[in-house]
């Protein structure tokens, strides 16, 4: 037990004394986590929007394939990824196979069907007398869609919480794709499974912690956005 | 001003609405009656073009603003000249306030105008101490006269009405009304109001169109059975059993209907006389109600309730009132199938 002692000091000093290297990789890992539950949450969200008011040939078979894509592997999605970015691959071309672009591409594929499917779930929760009552008062469809979505806010924050626990805590498609290249791709999530296996249990435990305190983080920003639009009805 | 032609509407398959015209002229003040189910809510939400018939067109002003047959929503224009307060009307999140002022802001009003309209639709309504309150903060009642004001304010041409005075107490209905009436006498407004009440559309509007079962009654709001017409008859005469029952009618018909008998062709006694009515029943006087001064409609319970119109003059003669006896008698020929 002692070791876990030690790492957890290890771990203190490595925060306080400002470790470079640890607060870059958190750096990082934020770029990469906001910019993918931003590009995930501006497509998932209007498509969660559509699935759960538009009635569409194909809307039941469309709601079924993000649902199942909710659970899709990580690992599977590098790998679909790798294939596609790789020299030989279609995308190649851009050369982004182990840069952090290639990250958000992984982790936005993996965070949009929780967004549309959130939210699709948010909406369907809304009275549909709002959006009646929103058109019947004049109310063109991206103005009723808008106070549909003021209804459902609460529902709605959780759906980018949701984004951004899965960008920021997601390991299998970033370890693919970005390569854990130090002071280039290499985010918490990588740098805690390379110093676990590297036996640096301090450095990994640092690091966990700062994982931790960035969900905090997000998560706290989130409520007082919340409370800042009124939390009664 | 609103039309409905040939207009069919399904819900999963079921025809729930089936009416060949249906017309609200400017200005009018319509009541639709009918019980539960029978259609009312699903016209209105045609009426105010929130949903597009299954088949049939819904015309504004003689244009096609929805049609069965086209896809695309009316545009915004028409759709504003027409609001419809819901049965069990929702505020929208935020003050009474806010809720007033939503649909004026969406037409491009701004301040001070906005809080000149929303002031005055408020006093109109009773509801200016309301304004700060937020929709939990409010009871039922409450809820459906903001929901009538916040349709108001907007001064649309046609005001839809589904079942307006269904929460209000007796007081807060009559202010309901009258505020209604004080709007149309202010400036051109059609009315049409939705009520399974018979004597509550007939208090507020002289043209109550029947509904049943989805379809409009040719002849009468009143006295209208939902029956299952019997395959036997002989010359053209059947019995059909409603209530405790059984009415003598000349159809042709057979299998679900609906069977209506026109109050004015009810013959009213104190018993029952010899005459060539197929029906006669007795029974005993429940209610007596005043539609127009001089008219009289006696509800009676003879087995079944039953409406019968007779003069002011003819009710205090046979001394009609509640509980005392009376014989209803009908021709079979006058009744109605549809």
């Amino acid at each position: 037990m002692d070791f876990l002692g030690e790492g957890f000091r290890r771990a203190l000093s490595l925060l306080l004394s400002g470790d470079r290297e640890v607060y870059g990789i958190a750096l990082l890992t934020f770029k990469v986590a906001v910019v993918a539950t931003g590009v995930a949450c501006a497509a998932g969200i209007p498509t969660g929007f559509l699935l759960a008011t538009r009635p569409f040939w194909g809307r039941r078979a469309a709601l079924t394939v993000v649902n199942t894509a909710l659970a899709f592997p990580t690992v599977v999605v590098g790998l679909l990824l790798y294939g596609l970015l790789s020299r030989r691959g279609p995308l190649g071309g851009l050369g982004w196979l182990y840069t952090w672009q290639a990250i958000v591409i992984g982790d936005v594929l993996l965070a949009f069907p929780i967004a549309a499917a959130l939210s699709a779930a948010a909406v369907q929760g809304v009275d549909p007398r709002i959006r009646r009552t929103a058109e019947t008062l004049g109310a063109g469809p991206w103005r009723a869609a808008w106070t549909v979505a003021r209804e459902a806010r609460f529902a709605l924050a959780a759906v980018i919480t949701a984004a951004f626990g899965q960008t920021v805590a997601e390991v299998g498609a970033a370890m693919i794709v970005g390569g854990n290249i130090r002071g280039a791709t290499r985010t918490l999530t990588t740098a805690v499974a390379l110093s676990t296996a590297q036996g640096d249990f301090g450095l990994a435990l640092a690091l966990g912690v700062v994982l931790l305190l960035l969900a905090l983080l997000v998560n706290v920003a989130l409520q007082v956005l919340q409370g800042r639009g009124g939390s009664r009805g | 001003m609103v039309e409905l032609r040939a207009v069919r509407h399904r819900y999963e398959g079921r025809v729930v609405l089936d009416l060949e015209r249906f017309t609200v002229t400017p200005g009018a003040a319509v009541a639709i009656v009918g019980p539960n189910g029978s259609g009312k809510s699903t016209l209105l939400r045609l009426l105010a073009l929130l949903e597009r018939p299954s088949e049939g067109d819904v015309l504004l002003d003689g244009r096609a603003a929805w049609s069965g047959r086209h896809r695309g929503r009316p545009a915004l224009g028409l759709r504003r000249r027409v609001t419809l307060v819901e049965q069990r009307p929702i505020l929208l999140r935020g003050t009474v306030r806010e809720n007033l002022e939503y649909g004026l802001r969406l037409r491009g009003m701004r301040r001070p105008e906005l809080d000149r309209t929303v002031e005055a639709v408020a006093e109109r309504l009773g509801i200016t101490p309301l304004v700060r309150r937020r929709r939990h903060e409010l009871s039922d009642g409450e809820v459906q006269r903001v929901a009538v004001a916040r349709a108001l304010g907007l001064e649309p041409d046609l005001l839809l009405l589904d079942e307006p005075a269904s929460s209000a107490d007796r007081a807060a209905a009559q202010t309901l009304y009258r505020a209604l009436e004080e709007e149309r006498r202010r400036r051109p407004l059609a009315i049409c109001l939705a009520s399974h009440q018979l004597e509550d559309a007939y208090r507020w509007s002289d043209d109550v169109r029947a509904l049943a079962e989805g379809r409009l009654s040719p002849v009468t709001p009143e006295n209208l059975f939902r029956v299952e017409l019997p395959l036997e008859g002989a010359n053209g005469l059947k019995h059909v059993r409603v209530g405790t029952v059984l009415i003598a009618t000349v159809t042709d018909r057979t299998g679900p209907a609906i069977l209506a008998v026109p109050p004015t062709d009810i013959f009213v006694s104190r018993e029952p006389l010899p005459s060539s009515a197929r029906n006669v029943f007795t029974g005993r006087v429940t209610r007596l109600a005043r539609p127009r001064p001089g008219a009289v409609h006696v509800t009676a319970d003879v087995g079944v309730e039953l409406v019968a119109a007779v003069t002011e003059e003819a009710a205090r003669d046979l001394a009609l009132a509640p509980g005392n006896p009376v014989a209803f008698a009908f021709k079979a020929s006058a009744v109605r199938v549809f």
